[in-house]
């Protein structure tokens, strides 16, 4: 029966990310919600769960403010949450939550599968899985579409650009999964009001006793801009020039 | 006054929004068209606990408040009207006058399957002559021993072809005008009871209706509801409570009024630039964002009352008649926006036009809103 930990992310809903007047980019009343491929992790734990039995423990890196990412993990199915946060953990890099997590799982969780998504919905940088497998110094399997546990190994299906790869691996490993693995369920009204209810572990920076200091620093932030222009051209050979005078007016094309 | 929902309301709202947008916004099309009954949606609703979220859990409900519930139709009407309705119709006008009045008996005979979702609800009030004018019914119930014996013609019932069990009222005693009506339970199998002509309506077509025909109908003398000549009483405080509902359904359209202008403006393309730019849109938006605002909280407001005991009445009405109006309005603006596109099937916004038009009818119109309030302020 194997213990399973779902790291997941509470990331700014792409949704409300505006750019300001100034052109920044305006954070100051965005909505904060559970990172897409994340859910799909937190569901692979769950299910696993129901076919192998054993636990699932939903454990994040966050900003103390990410109390409704905890409910929220929570009312998709796992037991107990740990709740590593501080004030300072906002914009953390990869290195730093790769290593705060590896710090907390090996301390303080029996494991013998983590499960990460794909990588997160607002950096993508894919590397907390890999880095946390590499910390914690298990075989890490990433990119996963279908999983299941046969005597006490992993059997995994990777999707890569060259096609489909079943590997497997010895537990206690590490997973990061694609969205194609499964469809995550709408957590019920009763599952969130258990969410509440379920424990939560609390860790601060001080509980770590240790220094996380970030290698790279983020001096400045700007909202990409997108300029909508509609010109219409003709089908004649003079209208084809004109296309092609515009399009090169407008830079489109590097020319090189 | 920090007008902030808990992070259980949001994140019940968010999980409502997931709902509606992985398993309604695929049918709501079809449903519509077909003016189909949408039961594996409520199959999952009734799965996911929504179908009795404000009544006790020992009767099958979620113990939620009314406000978190009433946000929950808003959500889902967001993405079909006709769902959310089905839903609020359920769980306002058919669980809460059992939940309020019925006694430990009823509601566990008849509260806990409905609140559960096992069973749905309905409410028969409405006769052919006997609409806002609710004492021009004609309705009988007369007591035969152990059993009263209903005779007459329910219209326009909400969920009636596909109910369990239905609340309804009749004349016990036809001379009372004030106390002479009373309110029943009926179960669905209950001899006499049958479902007469479905109507074919404009808008929240997946919402199904008919007559429902009580013929010599025999029910347990057990099944009457509150006590004799409670029925006006009964029937006027489910309004109170539904109208929260029918508000937060209109928010919802409204919203999706909204998202569909949003997103439509940005992308259509005239005189070369997305109309979104041209003021005359701009100023529609600006509106719809304003009186949804508004509206959301006047039901939110109305809730709350509710939900801290007090008196609600003058508050629900208010919710009602300007959310139904403004979600009116705002659709038709909508459709305004979309232009020749928005006229034509396929466009979201046509549906929520000619959905938005019930908002101002049903569970009271608008005039009967305004009576409502200005009984209360004229006092």
């Amino acid at each position: 029966m194997p213990n399973i930990v779902c790291c997941f992310k509470w990331v700014v809903d792409e949704a409300y990310i505006k750019p300001s007047s100034a052109g920044k980019i305006d954070l100051e009343w965005a909505e904060h919600k559970l990172s897409d491929y994340d859910r799909n992790a937190i569901e692979a734990g769950v299910q696993l769960q129901e076919e192998y039995g054993g636990t699932v423990t939903a454990v994040t890196v966050a900003s103390s403010e990410a109390t409704k990412g905890i409910k929220d993990a929570l009312s998709r199915g796992p037991e107990k949450a740990f709740f590593i946060n501080d004030e300072q953990f906002e914009n953390l890099e990869p290195v730093q939550t790769s290593a705060i997590l590896a710090q907390v799982i090996s301390q303080q969780i029996d494991y013998d599968l983590i499960i990460c998504g794909e990588g997160s919905s607002d950096m993508y940088s894919q590397q907390v899985g890999p880095r946390l497998a590499e910390k914690l110094g298990i075989p890490c399997i990433a990119l996963v579409k279908k999983l299941e546990i046969k005597d006490n190994r992993l059997i995994a299906e990777r999707k890569t650009d060259e096609g489909i790869e079943v590997v497997s691996a010895p537990l206690p490993a590490l997973v990061t999964v694609l969205p194609d693995i499964n469809n995550p369920r709408v957590p019920g009204l009763k599952d969130t009001l258990a969410a509440s209810k379920k424990p939560v572990v609390d860790v601060s920076l001080e509980d770590l006793a240790a220094e996380y200091p970030a290698l790279m620093v983020l001096e400045d932030m700007r909202a990409a801009s997108l300029v909508r222009n509609c010109t219409r051209f003709g089908s004649g050979p003079e209208d084809i020039q004109a296309f092609v005078e515009a399009v090169n007016k407008t830079g489109i094309i590097d020319r090189g | 006054m920090d007008f902030k929902l808990t992070e259980e309301q949001e994140l019940i709202r968010d999980n409502m929004r997931e709902f509606a947008r992985t398993y309604v916004d695929p049918i709501a099309v079809e449903i519509d068209e077909n003016s189909r009954y949408p039961e594996e949606v409520i199959k999952k609703l009734a799965d996911g606990g929504w179908m009795g979220m404000p009544f006790p859990a020992e009767f099958g409900g979620a113990g939620v408040d009314y406000l978190t519930y009433a946000i929950a139709v808003e959500e889902l009407s967001r993405s079909c009207a006709a769902t959310g309705f089905t839903m609020s119709v359920h769980t306002g006008l058919a669980c809460g006058p059992i939940a309020l009045f019925g006694n430990e008996e009823q509601k566990k005979k008849y509260l806990t399957p409905m609140a559960k979702g096992e069973h749905l609800g309905a409410f028969a009030l409405t006769e052919p002559g006997a609409g806002t004018d609710v004492g021009a019914a004609t309705s009988t119930a007369v007591l035969d021993g152990d059993e009263y014996v209903l005779n007459g013609v329910k219209t326009f019932t909400s969920n009636g072809p596909v109910a369990n069990t239905y609340v309804t009222f009749a004349w016990t005693d036809k001379n009372d005008k004030r106390n002479g009506m009373s309110a029943f339970i009926v179960p669905r199998e209950a001899p006499g009871l049958s479902v007469g002509e479905h109507f074919m309506k404009m808008g929240i077509r997946a919402s199904q209706t008919s007559e429902i025909i009580f013929k010599d109908c025999r029910i347990p003398k057990e099944n009457l509801l509150g006590k004799v000549g409670d029925g006006m009483k009964i029937a006027m405080n489910s309004f109170d409570h539904g109208r929260i509902g029918i508000a937060a359904q209109a928010v919802g359209i409204a919203q999706a009024a909204l998202d569909e202008s949003i997103s439509y403006s940005k992308q259509r393309v005239q005189f070369g630039k997305p109309i979104s730019r041209n003021q005359a849109i701009q100023w529609m938006i600006a509106d719809m964002y304003t009186d949804i605002t508004a509206g959301r909280f006047l039901y939110y407001y109305a809730a709350s009352l509710k939900d801290q005991g007090l008196p609600f009445s003058k508050e629900a009405a208010m919710a009602k008649v300007f959310c139904a109006e403004m979600c009116s309005k705002h659709a038709s603006k909508a459709v305004q926006i979309h232009g020749g596109y928005g006229y034509c099937k396929g466009q979201k916004v046509e549906r929520l036009m000619r959905d938005a038009k019930i908002t101002e009818i049903y569970e009271g119109t608008s005039e009967a809103q305004r009576m409502v309030i200005a009984g209360n302020v004229l006092r």
